[in-house]
This record gives structure tokens, C-alpha cells and sequence, in this order.
């Protein structure tokens, strides 16, 4: 009742700099979303008609451009690929966080003090500061040009933060549990697996999420990592694309971008406050 | 409080529970195993390599300091250190304060605009980088870009005869836009989230008081989210110091040296010429300079009262 006594006091009061302030924040919002809208103007027009009337309405509503996206941009490879590298980056980050986050959250000591922030330094380490031993490393340890060689540094990558938020969600759980666990016998790695582990659900489902985005969206390292046609993830395809034929051939391009953002954008759109929560979390703990 | 520290704390006191420590070990092994092999060694090897004289082709000689005297005498790195440092300045002086007032108004202005737009302004931010690139070269390119095809359609002659990307003095401002277009979500979230940790009674207060909405935002909400504000500046330098998807999609660094970031000087030395000697440098001064923003931030940190 307060409260909305509260907000009608509030909008009689802020009435016109309320509506200048919404007027303003709806013409910002529509400059982020206007140019996300641009390619559905041309992915449904023919090279021809782009290339007459760019800016007309398209005659037909073809879908060919998608089927040529996936084709002759070969994305429908880079989706293998990058697909490969989501579920590797994903499988290879997050047990050695979810483990490093929990011995480092429930069994402390002056050493795993220690060992938590030797794991948090490398939160800070620039990946451009990198890049030329691990490709050194990737080409002497035959894993240049393999989606290993793109997906295992990447995990190292994601492995400090996730240990770190990790670190926090298990010290927020109870002891009780465990303890529980402990008295009826069940061992360190028994009361982990089984109690301690399905806990943590939220956070593994969010990490894993971010990951995904992550690893999905990722160029630099798969620039460095990938030369290979054959193995390129789908943002080199992309960029590979953007790079030979401009913006020319626009409504094969409009396809091909809507197809290789749509996880991330349907992937926010569903989750978006558990992804913001999740990104913010290293920012704002501790 | 005392239970809370160790909860699996050896039992019998005296006698050392092996058990306990192989199991500390075995988890974290993984998760060392990953850092010692992708972070801890590359960041060795990268100083060792600052050092040398080492190409592509294989053979190393040491050199010492040279690589970085060189370094210091070239443009293109000259450029790009200097274009990180504007990046984060302007950063700093326009998405912050953007990000601020818009953070502010999403959080005081309650109302059916306000609450979708929420989920708006980080849409940008989400978006893989190649796309982004994307979507900044068809709105600035020169002949079917959105600007210059509605300036032709409006007969604006000027406006479509400026090359956005093509500039040398242009093409900057041009990524910079993009930058800010996709960058901006972050600081726009991270302040909401902070602002709205302000307890309602103090706004309640101040509005008792006949405070104005200007008003509380200057004296109450800024101040509350210095700090957070500081943070986000370290995190643009940092940034700004990382930068690379971006400007490469864009402009690969172009024209000439105009839009190289530090991160693009490294990967023209050390993928396009094969300097590896002179790309560990570059490495290193990137590395050296991140590290002296984030201790500032560290130490900030541990002044922060609460």
C-alpha cells in the first residue's frame, strides 16, 4: 500500500521530466535495436532485387538465402565445428572449476588459500599476452589446426572464474548436509558427488550457459588456432565472408549473421536475467 | 563462526587424515593441470621469448632488451599504444557517464517503458563480435551503408561522400561508435544492479525532503556508485588495452596505422611477419600494463569502507 501510494506521489510529482527521461530512453533502445532489425530487410530478397531496390519492400518471401547460408558459406560445417568446441570448452572447464571452486569454498587452509589466488591471477592474464606460446605449444604438441587445440586453452581460460564463482555458491551452502553425509559414512569424494554437487545445479547451469555463449561467439583464439577450411568454426565463416565480398551480397550475408547469432540472442532473451546476474557475478562479489 | 571456516576439518586431532588431503589434491589437480599448461607456461615463455631474436622459421638468439628499444622506435606500435589510450580515455568520458544516466533513469523512473527496456540495452552486448562488425560496416560502408544510402536518398551530398571506414581521421571515431554501441550494456547492468542495493528509505528520505530527481541523482546515487564507477573505468582500460575483434573486422587496423590497438600490432608481428621476439614484447607490454590498472583497482578495493 506504501508503495503505491509511493509511485503515484512519485508520478505527479516527476510527470514531465519522467516522460523526457522515457522519451529518451525508448530513442536509445531503438538505436541499439534498429541496426540488430537491419538484416531481416534483406534476408528474404533475391541478390537481383537487393542490388535494384535495396530498400523496398521484397516481392516474395524466399527462404533460399538460408538454404544458401548454410550451403555455400558452408555454415552448416562451421556449426559441426563450433558446436565441437561449445561442448569441449564446456566439458573441459567446468568439472576442474566445479572441484577446484568446492575444495577451495569448504576445505581452507592457509594452502588452499594460497592456491585459490594463484588460480585468480589468471582471471587478470591478458589472452593476447598468450597467444604466440600457446600456438607455438599447439603446433609441438600436434594440435595446431584441431578443435582440441581451440578448446583447450579456451577452458584454461574460463577455468578462474568459474572457480571463483563456484568458490562462492559452495561457501553459501550449509554444512549441515555434509555433515550429515559424513556421520553416515559417506566418504570426502562420496559427499561431494552426491549432496554437494546437485546443491550447485544453479551454478553449473549458468556457467555452462556462459560458456556456450562464450565459446559460440568467440574469434580471436579461433583465428589464431584454426587454418584449416575445413575446421572453421562458424564466426570465422562469417568474418571469412565479410572479408571477400563486403556488404555486397547483402541478403546471403543478412542470412547468414541471423543464423550464427541466433543462440546468443535466443539464449538471452530466455535467460537474459540469470546471464546478467552470471556476468556481473565476479564483478560484484567480494 | 568457528564451525563455518572448515566444515570437514580432520577429526581426530593429531593424527593426520590422509584421506582429506588426497582428496584436496585430486580436485584440484584438474584445474591446475589446465593453468599450468595454457597460462602459467605461456606466460613464461612469453618473457623468455621478449628476449629473443625468433622467427616463424625456427632458430632463437638472445638480444636482451632490443626487441623492446625497437618497438619503441616503430609507429605502428607507437600507434596503437597511443589509440589504446584514447580508446580508454573516451570510453571513459562517454560510456560511463551515458551508462550512468541511463542506469539512473531505468532504476528511478519506474514505469511500462522502462521495465522492457531493461532487457534492451544489453541485447548489444551479447551479440558475437563478428556480427557486430557486421552490422557496423553495413550502417558506415561507403556505397550501400545505411548513412550514406539515406543521405543520398535525402540529397544530402556531404554526408554521403564522408568514407566513414576509409578516413584515416574518420575511421577511429567510426569503431569507436560500434564499440560504444555494443559496449555500453555492461556498465549500464553492472550500475542498475548497484543502484538498486541503495535502500528505498533513503530515496524516500530525500524525496520527504523535497529533493529533486537531478538532485538525488547527483548527491545520493553518485556518490553511492563511485567506487563501481572506478571499477568500470579500470575494466575500459583493461579493455581498451585487450581490444581487438572489433577494430580487425572492421578495419584490420586501417587505413595505414589508423585504427591499430595494441592487440592488432601483436597479431600483425606475430601471424603476419612471424616476429615472435617482437610479438612476446608486445605481449608484455600489454600484460604489464593490464596488471598495473587491476593492483590500482586491488588497492582501491581494499580502502573501500564495509
Amino acid at each position: 500500500m506504501k508503495n503505491s501510494m509511493m509511485s503515484s506521489e512519485t508520478r505527479m510529482r516527476y510527470g514531465a521530466a519522467e516522460s523526457f527521461a522515457t522519451v529518451l530512453l525508448v530513442t536509445l533502445a531503438l538505436f541499439v535495436l534498429v541496426p540488430l532489425l537491419l538484416p531481416w530487410m534483406f534476408v528474404f530478397k533475391t541478390q537481383l532485387e537487393y542490388a535494384y531496390d535495396p530498400w523496398g519492400w521484397p516481392k516474395a518471401f524466399n527462404t533460399k538465402n538460408f538454404v544458401d547460408a548454410w550451403n555455400v558459406v558452408q555454415l552448416g560445417r562451421g556449426f559441426r565445428n563450433t558446436l565441437i568446441v561449445c561442448l569441449g570448452s564446456i566439458l573441459c572447464s567446468l568439472p576442474p572449476a566445479a572441484l577446484a571452486g568446492y575444495v577451495f569454498a569448504k576445505y581452507r587452509s592457509r594452502t588452499t588459500e594460497f592456491l585459490f589466488y594463484a588460480v585468480l591471477v589468471g582471471y587478470f592474464v591478458p589472452t593476447q599476452m598468450v597467444l604466440i606460446p600457446l600456438y607455438k605449444m599447439s603446433i609441438a604438441a600436434g594440435l595446431s589446426d584441431t578443435l582440441q587445440g581451440l578448446f583447450l586453452p579456451m577452458a584454461a581460460f574460463n577455468i578462474p572464474f568459474w572457480t571463483m564463482i563456484y568458490r562462492s555458491f559452495f561457501r553459501s551452502l550449509p554444512n549441515d548436509l555434509a555433515e550429515a553425509a559424513r556421520i553416515d559414512g559417506a566418504g570426502h569424494a562420496a559427499t561431494f558427488f552426491r549432496i554437494m554437487l546437485p546443491l550447485a545445479a544453479p551454478a553449473t547451469v549458468l556457467a555452462a550457459l556462459l560458456v556456450f555463449i562464450g565459446a559460440w561467439s568467440d574469434y580471436m583464439l579461433s583465428l589464431i588456432m584454426i587454418n584449416d577450411q575445413k575446421l572453421f568454426t562458424m564466426q570465422l565463416r562469417v568474418a571469412q565472408f565479410l572479408n571477400s565480398y563486403g556488404v555486397d551480397r547483402m541478403p546471403r550475408y543478412a542470412a547468414a549473421a541471423l543464423i550464427s547469432a541466433a543462440p546468443t540472442v535466443i539464449l538471452y532473451l530466455l535467460g537474459h536475467r540469470w546471464i546478467i546476474r552470471g556476468t556481473l557475478g565476479g564483478a560484484l562479489k567480494e | 563462526m568457528k564451525g563455518t571456516a572448515d566444515a570437514y576439518a580432520a577429526r581426530k586431532p593429531g593424527i593426520r587424515d590422509w584421506r582429506r588431503g588426497a582428496f584436496v589434491a585430486l580436485c584440484i589437480a584438474p584445474a591446475f593441470a589446465f593453468l599450468a599448461a595454457f597460462m602459467y607456461y605461456p606466460i613464461v615463455e612469453t618473457f623468455r621469448l621478449s628476449l629473443m631474436r625468433s622467427s616463424g622459421l625456427g632458430g632463437e638468439v638472445f638480444i636482451g632488451i632490443q626487441n623492446y628499444v625497437r618497438l619503441f622506435g616503430d609507429p605502428e606500435f607507437l600507434a596503437g599504444l597511443s589509440h589504446v589510450f584514447s580508446w580508454a580515455f573516451w570510453s571513459v568520458l562517454i560510456q560511463l557517464p551515458l551508462a550512468f544516466a541511463v542506469a539512473f533513469s531505468l532504476t528511478f523512473y519506474m514505469n511500462k517503458a522502462t521495465g522492457p527496456l531493461r532487457v534492451v540495452y544489453y541485447l548489444a552486448n551479447i551479440l558475437p563480435s563478428a556480427i557486430t562488425a557486421m552490422l557496423g560496416k553495413f550502417v558506415f560502408g561507403p556505397t550501400n551503408g545505411i548513412i550514406a544510402s539515406v543521405a543520398s536518398a535525402f540529397g544530402i551530398d556531404w554526408l554521403r561522400s564522408v568514407d566513414f571506414l576509409g578516413n584515416p581521421d574518420i575511421a577511429f571515431w567510426t569503431v569507436f561508435t560500434v564499440a560504444t554501441w555494443t559496449y555500453t550494456g555492461f556498465p549500464i547492468v553492472y550500475l542498475m544492479a548497484r543502484i538498486e542495493q541503495i535502500p528505498r528509505e533513503i530515496r524516500e528520505a530525500a524525496e520527504l525532503d523535497g529533493a529533486t530527481g537531478w538532485n538525488y541523482a547527483v548527491r545520493i546515487v553518485l556518490p553511492a556508485v563511485s567506487y563501481p564507477l572506478r571499477i568500470l573505468a579500470v575494466l575500459s582500460v583493461v579493455g581498451s588495452l585487450k581490444l581487438f575483434d572489433l577494430p580487425y573486422l572492421m578495419t584490420s587496423g586501417g587505413p595505414g596505422n589508423a585504427t591499430v590497438t595494441l592487440g592488432i600490432t601483436l597479431y600483425r608481428q606475430g601471424f603476419v611477419n612471424w616476429q615472435y621476439g617482437k610479438a612476446s614484447a608486445i605481449g608484455v607490454v600489454i600484460f604489464v600494463l593490464s596488471l598495473a590498472f587491476t593492483v590500482a583497482q586491488f588497492s582501491w578495493r581494499a580502502k573501500e569502507p564495509e
